[in-house]
């Protein structure tokens, strides 16, 4: 039992110790505060996210609740009960294309007049008289009044437009566009819309905000548009948001309606963010494992220093618990100094951070300090610091007291007590707790904390691999290479030290920058070469043949494909809810609201087919349907199973003839769920078309399209790919910022390893200088051992790296793996390079030493 | 002789220590018997045993065979931190090194044993100590700012300011030059006769060990020789001490 006498005086002898400065610190120091600090702010602006989401919950849900509805309106049964239960706003959501008006200003738009050059994809929404329930639309000029200004003037409605758009088609205010049959004006610029983040679905185009009178002027809504219905309610003061979320299910349990209340107002972008930042937190871990190798040493270097100090120490009587407590209150006094260190740089950095986030996420961060988040990221590195100080500690309360009168009597370092190397397995399996229980993902974090500390195991057995390999290779004959193998080997090399101080980092960073190659080669490079160029969405069925007629006639279009779209849900599978057979929880998405539907005769050119077979061309029997491997894995079920779609309130019971291996990655149009001939046919529906042309052609297409029909929406794919590449490179780059934190602090701890050999060097230096050695042969000799030692790191890494990114692409994301050599050959030169050159620094400040008072001194 | 008690009774001590070239016999069966109060010198070539010997008698090294029991206590089953216990309360220790805590004041680095042992007024006894030695005057000074001679009076302080009732020096004055050595004996001499301290003091200077009561011979690790050195004349004695 430690007594608070023992613990007091342990306190008073480290803070004496501790007088001598801090400067063999200065690397344990900086590797927890880089380490510490890109967990914190990771988690910082984490932190700042979901507060946002949380504080302005009912802004970005624009109500306490809010009922979605995809493609129809609630009938009139359903808004009076809405509107009994309190005060509702409506908006309409869908994509359309705008067009900026040349025949300024006039009531009407003329296409014969208008600039078809100047048009592009937006997101319409039109907002009733309540909108918003909740936050504040505010414009650029500062104005606010919602109402007033989208209200019709002399017959034309008033718009809001985000910045993107004023400036991709130069609007100012007052200038008119045209969107679908209606010509709206200008009134403002939109500086902040409260509820953008609610919307649920990935913008891609900027928003066009009208009134919801003006949207029947729009021709816009016909049977089977895509637009996303949203009920915003104010309940009643008191109301619980939650609970009345859960009984309109229950009210409405076949009504199709998305319910959602304030505490959960954004859900993707709240789970994306979550995922996010563990994967940042979980590579910030990484840096702190890294830097936790420099901890380690600098112990190591501390503990070597005091030798005699702690001899002397028990010479005087000091039992060595007593001993154990002074230098474990020492480190845990400048683990202090190097968190507080971190948490400040992580409390810091979200602030700059916080401005390039405002323009890449539809909230504002509230960025501040978050207590709980950084006392997570200060809790990581005092374990950290802990796992890795532990055993250079518990050696040294094994000094012996006779080390005094015999010197070297210590001899070879020996094994740390037992009960230190069962606090030190408790505190690892802590450390990988921590990291597996803070985390959304818990089975990819238990994956990482294994493969972590595999790769640090891996690393440590590549050193001394190096090592013993060396020993056993034949001397070469020439002196250089003769020496620069020797020392590989020698008593106190350096070999281990490099291979463990740089592994990790070019571990994770092979592995990011492989992740990432192939996510940007899936979406930027390997599509143009088949994807169409547009995607055309709410063509009526009555506009169809018209609408080839128009395409084709434009020089360059080809593989013009059209395709009836319907939306529907699964409702039954076997005769069972749909909700409660879903097998696998991973693919609940698919009865999570609408999917696309649609019908066909035969199979697509090309189509993979798992199991079953697609009905014959001609056939007219009971509804079949084709349905994608996704949806036959979510239930379990195979060909000859029975699925009911509701199909605009219809229900339809068909048995499943095929399952179909989709690839998306085409970007044709492809549906998840495919039924007979002789079922819908005669249903409301729209179709959607793509088409493939060269890139000249692709604006008179859009053209062609526009002018002809106002209200079918043009999708180029290009941009579409822009916008989602554009959040990949971002996502890439938050990646590979805490990743280049590992390398940084990976560095740092080999060049505190190689500052510790500097005296080994300068003596190694000054010997081959008297024996005759020129310095080229010296220089030559230090640059051979480091450059195979940074090349072994980077073999290693880089098949450890691949390894992985592979196992992340293949199994985790289901993509398709492509080996990109060049990445890897990168991170060769990179190791390389940081070995050579931190070898040569130190080899060149050996070299600069005078040769006579080291030989004195000797 | 039955009215001094018995400081230090060694019977049958061997030590045998492994090194790279094999076993070494360090120690082959030593008796020896020490009276309390008594000063010892033990002289002998090097390797012939002296710094192990002091090693077992001050409890930082275990005996391969044999008993050694110091002020009354057996140490052959006594625990590392048992050792380290009866060190602080019954042992002082002067190195050649001085083997001061660097990050230490001299007040501190007399004051730690003292400390060590729970002693609420480990820095008065400190300070006094230091006023014995005569650097009341350096209080606050660390080692690196002192004189090899002041570092080694520190030292000096330090091992007496417990109050142990055994001295082990190992060849204190082998840093110091002539002068700062002598003075340096004439301060222990002093604080062990005042103290009543048992002194056993390891050196390779005959003259040193001719003012000690008894000269203790060792060659390849035995006795070979333990001669009582005639009293020295009073006038001497107060020179010497």
């Amino acid at each position: 039992m430690i007594t608070l006498t023992e613990l007091k005086l342990a306190a008073r002898l480290a803070r004496r110790e501790l007088r001598g400065g801090i400067r063999g610190f200065r690397i344990f120091l900086l590797c927890l505060a880089l380490g510490v600090g890109a967990i914190a702010a990771v988690q910082s602006v984490a932190g700042g996210i979901q507060r946002s989401l949380v504080q302005d919950g009912r802004a970005i849900l624009g109500g306490d609740a809010s009922v979605r509805v995809l493609y129809r309106e609630a009938t009139a049964d359903q808004r009076r009960w809405l509107e009994s239960q309190g005060t509702v706003a409506v908006t309409a959501d869908m994509r359309a294309m705008a067009r900026k008006a040349t025949d300024q200003p006039g009531a009407n738009a003329d296409p014969g007049k208008t600039d078809l050059g100047a048009s592009g994809l937006v997101e319409l929404k039109a907002v009733d008289g309540r909108y918003p329930l909740y936050g504040r639309l505010t414009l650029t000029d500062g104005g606010s009044d919602v109402q007033g200004r989208l209200a019709a003037r002399d017959g034309v409605f008033g718009a809001f437009v985000d910045d993107t758009l004023a400036t991709r088609l130069s609007l100012k205010t007052g200038d008119r566009l045209t969107v679908g049959d209606a010509t709206v004006e200008v009134r403002g610029i939109i500086d902040h819309e409260p509820d953008k983040a609610g919307s649920g679905s990935i913008a891609l185009g900027p928003r066009l905000m009208v009134a919801m009178d003006a949207l029947p002027a729009t021709g816009l809504v016909r049977p089977g548009s895509l637009v996303n219905w949203s009920y915003q309610l104010r309940l009643p003061e008191g109301t619980d948001a939650a609970a009345w979320a859960k009984t309109v299910d229950k009210t409405f349990p076949d009504a199709g309606w998305r319910v959602r209340d304030f505490t959960n107002a954004a859900p993707q972008l709240t789970r994306f963010i979550d995922r996010l930042a563990q994967f940042l937190t979980l590579v910030g871990l990484t840096a702190l494992l890294v830097g936790g190798v420099g901890v380690g040493n600098a112990v190591r270097s501390h503990m070597d220093a005091s030798v005699h100090s702690i001899a002397t120490l028990k010479c005087l009587g000091s039992p060595a618990r007593l001993i154990f407590q002074v230098y474990l209150l020492q480190i845990l006094a400048l683990a202090g100094l190097g968190i507080a260190a971190g948490l400040a740089l992580g409390a810091v950095l979200p602030l700059a951070a916080g401005r390039a986030l405002a323009g890449l996420l539809p909230i504002t961060a509230e960025i501040g300090v978050y207590p709980g988040r950084l006392a997570l990221a200060a809790l990581f590195g005092l374990v950290t610091a802990l796992v890795f100080s532990l055993w250079p500690l518990g050696q040294a309360q094994g000094v012996p007291a006779a080390r005094l009168f015999r010197e070297g009597s210590a001899g070879r370092r020996g094994r740390p007590p037992a009960w230190v190397l069962a606090a030190l397995a408790w505190l690892a399996a802590a450390l990988g707790s921590l990291a597996v229980l803070t985390s959304v993902d818990q089975k990819l974090a238990a994956f990482f904390v294994l493969g972590a500390g595999a790769t640090l195991l891996l690393f440590l057995g590549a050193g001394t691999g190096i090592t013993r390999l060396a020993r056993l290779l034949p001397r070469p004959r020439r002196p250089a290479l003769r020496l620069a193998l020797t020392n590989l080997h020698r008593p106190g090399n350096l070999s281990g030290m490099v291979v463990l101080s740089l592994g990790l980092g070019l571990t994770v960073l092979v592995a990011v920058a492989l992740i990432e190659g192939n996510f940007r080669r899936e979406v930027g490079e390997s599509l143009p070469a088949n994807a169409p160029s547009f995607f055309f969405v709410d063509i009526q069925p009555d506009q169809l043949d018209q609408f080839r007629q128009t395409v084709l006639a434009v020089p360059g279009a080809h593989d013009l494909e059209t395709t009836p779209s319907l939306r529907g849900t699964i409702v039954r599978v076997e005769g069972k809810p749909a909700q409660e057979q879903v097998h696998d929880p991973d693919k609940k998405w698919v009865v999570n609201g609408d999917r696309g539907v649609t019908y066909q005769a035969q199979a697509p050119a090309g189509d993979k087919v798992v199991a079953g077979a697609w009905w014959p061309a001609d056939y007219s029997g009971p509804p079949e349907l084709a349905i994608s491997k996704d949806v036959a894995q979510a239930f379990g079920i195979g060909p000859g199973a029975h699925m009911t779609l509701s199909v605009l309130g219809r229900e339809i019971e068909a048995e499943v003839a095929v399952v179909r291996d989709l690839d998306f990655t085409t970007l044709g149009i492809n549906f998840t769920l495919v039924m007979s001939p002789g079922v819908l046919e005669h249903a409301p529906q729209t179709h959607l078309a793509t088409v493939r042309a060269p890139a000249e052609d692709e604006a008179a297409i859009q053209r062609a399209v526009i002018s002809a029909f106002p209200n079918i929406t043009a999708i180029r794919v290009k941009e579409a790919l822009a916008t989602v590449s554009t959040i990949i490179v971002n996502i890439g780059m938050a990646v590979r910022v805490v990743a280049a934190v590992t390398l940084v602090a990976g560095t740092l701890v080999l060049a505190g390893a190689i500052a510790a050999g500097h005296r080994r060097r300068v003596y190694d230096a000054v010997v081959l200088k008297v024996l005759g050695a020129a310095r080229v042969t010296i220089l030559r000799t230090f640059l051979i051992e480091y450059g195979a030692l940074g090349l072994v790191t980077a073999a290693i890494a880089g098949a450890l790296g691949t390894l992985t990114a592979w196992a992340v692409l293949t199994k985790v994301m289901n993509m398709k793996w492509v080996f990109l050599p060049e990445t890897l050959a990168l991170t060769a030169l990179l190791s390389t390079a940081i070995t050579l050159a931190l070898g040569l620094v130190a080899t060149w400040r050996a070299l600069s030493q005078p040769a006579a008072p080291l030989l004195r001194e000797e | 002789m039955s009215l001094v008690q018995s400081a230090l009774e060694l019977n049958g001590l061997t030590l045998t220590l492994e090194s790279a070239a094999g076993r070494v016999n360090i120690l082959k069966g030593i008796d020896l018997s020490i009276q309390a109060g008594e000063r010892i010198s033990i002289v002998g070539p090097s390797g012939s045993g002296k710094s192990s010997l002091m090693m077992v008698i001050g409890g930082l090294e275990r005996p391969t065979g044999g008993t050694v029991t110091v002020a009354g206590q057996t140490l052959n089953s006594l625990s590392e931190d048992h050792l380290a216990r009866f060190r602080r309360d019954h042992v002082g220790i002067v190195f050649q090194s001085f083997h001061l805590m660097g990050a230490m004041t001299a007040l501190e680095n007399v004051a730690l044993p003292m400390e060590l042992a729970g002693e609420a007024d480990a820095f008065e006894r400190a300070r006094d100590g230091l006023a014995a030695v005569g650097l009341a005057h350096r209080l606050d000074h660390y080692p690196g700012q002192l004189s090899g001679g002041e570092q080694q009076r520190v030292a000096l302080a330090r091992a007496f300011a417990p109050r142990p009732r055994l001295i082990l020096a190992d060849e204190p004055t082998g840093n110091l030059d002539h002068d700062t050595g002598e003075q340096i004996i004439r301060l222990m001499f002093d604080q062990a006769r005042r103290h009543g301290t048992t002194l056993i003091l390891v050196t390779h200077d005959p003259g040193l060990a001719a003012r000690c009561d008894r000269t203790i011979r060792l060659a390849d690790g035995r006795v070979v020789e333990d001669t009582a050195v005639a009293r020295a004349a009073p006038g001497e004695q107060k020179g010497a001490d």
